[in-house]
């Protein structure tokens, strides 16, 4: 009896160890983001967040899920909050009760992991390729706009895989956010889309006045 | 017999002193006034492919410094109460992208409501290098232990860069070079024998940086 007892303590702690160099993980990002310091231009916007996107779930690999859905729908909403002055957001197209607005709906093209067993580096690194597809209330597209953002840890040293790729992702999406802020306006066909709805609007109020 | 035991183990100790030099440029003399209710932040710079400023340091460093009853506004506070705009992509590089920044009223009423006075830029990393020697341990039915000699040498390189952020100039730069050797011996235990490295540059550079500032008490 005592040997069985013993042969079942070393099969357990075989499995305890066995387990632990378990190469899965299945991140949750719960992270909260800080609100954009910006100041919003005079812009109207429609934000069209698709039940696909609020509940997206990356796989990068068969050993590898990270749910992102939540956490780019809070962190997304944030930024676009600090870029347009009147902003709704809605979850078609259809939905949009905008006149004059730019309409876009970001998507996830592609969601990449590095571990330090594929790169022998020690670090961590996620990358994730959203798109926005820009369009006008009337459906004339504007851009369809590639948006890659960046994430590491600085070192992986005593993280567990879930909590490395967790922390990578959690950078990863806070430069999303960083790069919209930075980057949209400077997007050549929204800098054309705006002066031209800038002159137009003028000339709307000449033609009032003048009236 | 014990007098050798303790020459051998007082030499081995001396092995494990760390090499650390420092560097100051200051532009002026000019004292640098902190009163207490301004507040000096410490920021790693995340930008270059290979290395991070890593998290670790910045704390000691900040730690060091608050010993001076200087007040440290923690690095992850600032970088969420200006976000997004020092992430490691949008960080400014240099004065001018920082001036252009506050040009901005909501930032700069972020920096001036948190107090804050001073930012201190710390870019570098702790690096192993040299490795050599090798250690081998077993484990037998009789018992087990280690046997052989490794050792490797730590390089720890900082630079730290003192903004003021109300005159928005550069007020100074310190650059902290340390090096040592460490040792780990196997004579049936193992027996490390650690150059504390990354410790010696941060008291280093905390003390070095302390003596910036000068606490205005009178207010």
């Amino acid at each position: 009896m005592p040997k069985t007892k013993t042969t079942l303590f070393s099969l357990l702690i075989a499995v305890i160890f066995i387990s632990g160099c378990s190469s899965t993980a299945q991140v949750q990002i719960d992270s909260q983001f800080p609100t954009v310091v910006s100041k919003p231009k005079p812009v109207k916007a429609a934000i069209v967040f698709t039940e696909d996107f609020k509940r997206y779930i990356a796989s990068p690999n068969s050993k590898t899920s990270i749910d992102l859905g939540s956490a780019q729908t809070e962190l997304l909403s944030n930024a676009f909050a600090g870029l347009f002055n009147e902003i709704e957001f809605v979850s078609a197209v259809s939905d949009v009760t905008f006149e004059n607005a730019l309409v876009i709906t970001p998507s996830v093209q592609e969601v990449q992991v590095s571990t330090p067993s594929d790169t022998y580096l020690n670090v961590y690194e996620v990358w994730i390729k959203y798109s926005l597809d820009i369009e006008t209330v009337s459906g004339d597209q504007v851009d369809s706009w590639f948006m890659p953002a960046y994430g590491k840890t600085p070192d992986s040293f005593m993280l567990s895989k879930t909590n490395a790729i967790e922390e990578a992702a959690i950078i990863a999406l806070r430069d999303a956010g960083a790069k919209l802020l930075l980057d949209f306006y400077r997007i050549p066909s929204v800098y054309n889309w705006l002066v031209t709805e800038q002159r137009s609007e003028n000339n709307r109020n000449r033609s009032s006045l003048s009236e | 017999m014990n007098k050798l035991l303790a020459l051998c183990g007082l030499i081995l100790l001396a092995g494990c002193g760390a090499t650390t030099t420092i560097d100051e440029y200051r532009p002026s003399n000019q004292v640098m006034d902190i009163n207490s209710e301004q507040s000096v932040v410490i920021l790693g710079r995340r930008d270059a492919g290979h290395y991070d400023t890593d998290r670790e340091f910045i704390n000691c460093v900040a730690n060091k410094m608050k010993g001076a009853d200087i007040g440290v506004f923690p690095e992850q506070q600032f970088v969420d109460a200006i976000y997004p705009w020092f992430e490691p992509r949008t960080a400014p590089k240099g004065l001018k992208r920082l001036r252009r920044l506050v040009e901005d009223p909501a930032i700069k009423e972020q920096i001036e409501s948190n107090g804050i006075r001073y930012l201190v830029w710390l870019d570098g990393s702790t690096e192993t290098h040299d490795q050599g020697g090798s250690i081998s341990c077993a484990v037998g039915p009789g018992g087990g232990g280690c046997f052989g000699f490794a050792q490797w040498e730590k390089s720890s390189i900082y630079e730290a860069i003192v903004w003021d952020l109300t005159n928005l100039t550069e007020k100074g730069r310190l650059r902290v070079d340390s090096s040592g050797t460490s040792y780990l011996l196997g004579v049936v235990a193992p027996i490390p024998l650690l150059t504390p490295v990354k410790n010696d540059a941060c008291t280093s550079l905390g003390t070095q940086l302390k003596q910036f500032f000068t606490v205005d008490q009178s207010q």
